[in-house]
């Protein structure tokens, strides 16, 4: 009992405040940690010389590096309804009603491929003995996706160098109302000729040795349906109509060259742009049903398990031969040339350079003391340095997340002249005790603050509709790594500069 | 070292409370004014009502650009002091016209940067800048009331935020900022960063023991020293922004500058005289 009372005395005595060497800093966990992370984000930027031109591994905005990018909404409504019908009963009906592909999509909920007001489809709605509840223009989650995979596609059929597709789906809401695709290095006219592309789609038949004939072209399907699986037989398969010109060649076609009594020899296969994309024999049953009768309604199935169904999405593009299942609108296009591009990049790092000197020098305008200005300043650029490691994973640094960056330089110090401060309340260095009490207390104070931003930046950071998804990110994360990392090690350093 | 002196007794409390109150009112009369104009408390952008903006760098003049895009709903142009990067603005038009737009621009400014906005998007995304903004201010005040815990320390602050917010708005009507994503983004990082120096004063007053005065200078030498850096900051960004003509960044700087100047008299006289008439009314 008495022993720790006795050592406590020891520390209570303001001095001497303990020395520590610039290796016992180093050897602390804080600032240990604060070193290993600065030296793997400057190995995560990488910066180097290609072709004799300053590089880094950071990833940019199509604003800062290039390019062009296109947003679509849907002329499609996801709507909600209470009725004493089945859901496919009432789909069925309203399909023929509005003339467009109604489906369900969830419980209670139907998805209407055509771009009507909520007025209109009320009064649809009520007519079909149903009641409308909720009415949000877009498409489901389902349907978002098939649009996202086709225009994939059709983008990396291009070989395009640097593209993404995205879903964007408000606040509030899990209906997705825009797709937005982004493509580096590339013109606006280009990027929409390239979204707006078709291909060539053709159903042939084999005939004799390895000949083919041709059937039809794509134009005589007239709906192509979602993957669906075969309750029986459990194999995947892809529903699509023909149109009476295209059943009727069909039927044709497989009755003129034998298919219909010798399935097995005389495969029909589908083509997109002159590549085989699917190959299977007639049903047994359709054959026979093909000898009497024109069928419109046909389903190309692709096998069992998640092979088939993968096999079954990716025919349903080809079916579709790139057109998407819905019509689409833009609301929002643009381009930035990579000239300009490069020429904002350069303003932001001129931009960035003189914020950190120019705060550098508010601060030795305040203390006048190198040994705390230049742990100050230093702590700064190594939480840039940090946030910049970490974003080249997860996202693309854009002109807004470098303003956010810079935010981050000057609020980052306000906590370092915080944490000084409270150290160095009333001029004196404190004993051990007391510095990790005052350090306690701005560290609340920083905590607090950083709370009010962290929850500030939040709604922008989960909100999918804004370009300012990077912004929000770097903000938050820039405190973050401040509270956990930066501002410890600082507490620290600042700590042993103090005491010599 | 200090620049000037702080002494917030130097003045009634009624009478320090008398600028910050007729900023507040000089604000709303603007904000009202817009809102009457426009629907919105702030000139809303191309952003959030739909148009095109082309940015184009070019030797050729002024005069020469405007005859090239006769036919098309131009705005005034603007431009940086190189003058050689031309920022221009076009209001909505039909899709046919837009792509003869975009035909044009490419096939004689082919490194030209465009952004066109439709306008139905425009009212969508203005919507969710709008829920953005009152979950980012309800967000911060539950985080200032958690970590106070006493009521009325934490409404001055959170109001103090307000009156921010308020007065930021009406200075971008005055200074012709128009509200869009970027500028709606550094909203919300004022409503973050302008309780910083709040919360700082009164946690000290709150927190610390000692004279009141004596905390209160205390709290303004270290709060005057936070909100200089990050004015340092963003006034750097400004210029260079400005000079370089990124909209962007000029704009949200600006909107930063506006917003820290108004945080410093919100802070020190209004905060200050509420958290010192708390304390005293508390202590008495």
């Amino acid at each position: 009992m008495a022993k720790p009372k006795k050592k406590k005395e020891a520390e209570k005595k303001p001095e001497p405040a303990r020395k520590e060497g610039l290796k016992e800093i180093v050897r602390d966990w804080r600032v240990l940690i604060l070193i290993i992370l600065l030296v793997l984000s400057v190995a995560a930027i990488y910066p180097h010389f290609e072709n004799g031109k300053f590089t880094t591994a950071l990833q940019f905005g199509l604003d800062l590096q290039g390019g062009s990018w296109l947003q679509m909404s849907f002329a499609s409504e996801v709507v909600g309804f209470t009725s004493q019908r089945s859901a496919d009963d009432l789909a069925a009906a309203l399909n023929k009603r509005l003339d467009a592909d109604v489906s369900q999509v969830g419980p209670g909920q139907l998805e209407i491929r055509k771009s009507f007001p909520r007025n209109e489809l009320e009064r649809a709605f009520s007519a079909e003995n149903a009641t409308l509840t909720t009415y949000e223009p877009g498409v489901s989650r389902a349907t978002a996706d098939d649009i996202k995979r086709i225009l994939e596609q059709k983008i990396n059929t291009l070989g395009t160098k640097d593209a993404r597709v995205n879903l964007l789906t408000p606040v509030g809401t899990n209906v997705v109302r825009y797709v937005r695709v982004e493509l580096a290095g590339v013109d606006i006219n280009t990027a929409k000729s390239i979204v707006g592309k078709q291909g060539l789609f053709e159903i042939r038949i084999k005939t004799v040795g390895n000949q083919t004939e041709h059937v039809l072209f794509g134009n005589a399907i007239t709906s192509v349906g979602n993957p669906q699986q075969d309750p029986t037989r459990m194999t995947w398969g892809v529903p699509f109509t023909l149109s009476e010109q295209g059943a009727l060649d069909f039927r044709n076609a497989a009755n003129q060259y034998g298919a219909v009594t010798d399935e097995g020899n005389h495969p029909i296969s589908m083509l997109l742009d002159n590549v085989t994309v699917f190959s299977a024999p007639l049903d047994p049953a359709l054959a026979k049903e093909l000898m009497t009768q024109n069928v419109q309604r046909l389903s190309a199935s692709t096998g069992s398990g998640t092979v088939g169904m993968n096999q079954a999405q990716t025919l349903e593009i080809h079916l579709r031969a790139g057109a998407l299942p819905v019509n689409v609108q833009v609301a929002n296009f643009g381009q930035v040339s990579a000239p300009l591009g490069e020429y904002f990049k350069f303003m932001s790092f001129i931009a960035g350079v003189l914020a950190l000197l120019t705060v550098g020098l508010v601060i030795y305008l305040r203390y006048r003391e190198p040994s705390i200005v230049l742990p100050m300043v230093g702590t700064n650029f190594a939480e840039v340095i940090i946030l910049l490691g970490i974003a080249r994973f997860i996202f693309q640094l854009d002109l807004a997340s470098i303003a956010g960056l810079i935010a981050v330089v000057g609020t980052g110090i306000d906590q370092l002249v915080v944490i000084t401060d409270e150290v160095l309340h009333e001029g004196k260095v404190p004993s051990p005790a007391l510095y990790l009490k005052r350090l306690t207390r701005a560290l609340a104070i920083i905590l607090v603050a950083a709370g009010t931003v962290v929850f500030a930046m939040l709604p922008l950071a989960l909100m999918d509709l804004s370009t300012l998804k990077g912004f929000a990110f770097i903000t938050i994360l820039g405190v973050l790594i401040g509270v956990a990392i930066t501002r410890p090690a600082y507490g620290k350093i600042i700590m042993a500069v103090l005491s010599k | 070292m200090d620049w000037f002196s702080y002494d917030i007794n130097r003045y009634t409390n009624v009478r320090m409370l008398a600028i910050p109150l007729i900023i507040f009112l000089l604000s709303l009369l603007v904000i009202g004014m817009t809102y009457a104009s426009t629907g919105l408390p702030v000139r809303p952008g191309i952003d959030f009502k739909g148009g095109t903006a082309v940015t184009l760098s070019t030797p050729d003049s002024e005069d020469s650009i405007r005859a090239y895009f006769a036919g098309f709903p131009l705005e005034p142009i603007t431009r940086d002091v190189s003058s050689r990067l031309y920022l221009l603005k076009f209001t909505k038009m039909s899709a046919e016209k837009n792509q003869q737009l975009i035909d044009k621009i490419n096939a004689r400014y082919p490194d030209a940067s465009v952004d066109y906005i439709d306008e139905t998007f425009g009212q969508t995304l203005q919507g969710q800048a709008i829920i953005a903004l009152l979950f980012s201010f309800l967000g911060m005040a539950v985080v200032v009331f958690i970590a106070f815990r006493t009521f009325i320390p934490s409404i001055a602050v959170v109001s103090c935020a307000f009156i921010d917010m308020v007065g930021t708005a009406a200075g971008m009507n005055v200074l012709g900022i128009p509200l869009t994503l970027p500028t709606t983004a550094a909203l919300l990082m004022l409503i973050g960063y302008s309780v910083d120096s709040d919360i700082l004063l009164t946690m000290r007053v709150l927190k610390r023991q000692g004279k009141l005065e004596e905390k209160l200078a205390g709290a303004f030498r270290t709060g005057i020293i936070m909100t200089s850096t990050t004015l340092a900051a963003v006034l750097s960004l400004w210029i260079v922004s400005g000079l370089g003509q990124i909209e962007v960044i000029r704009d949200m700087a600006a909107v930063l500058l506006v917003g820290l100047v108004l945080d410093i008299i919100n802070t020190w006289i209004t905060n200050a005289t509420l958290l010192k008439w708390y304390a005293e009314k508390k202590g008495s």
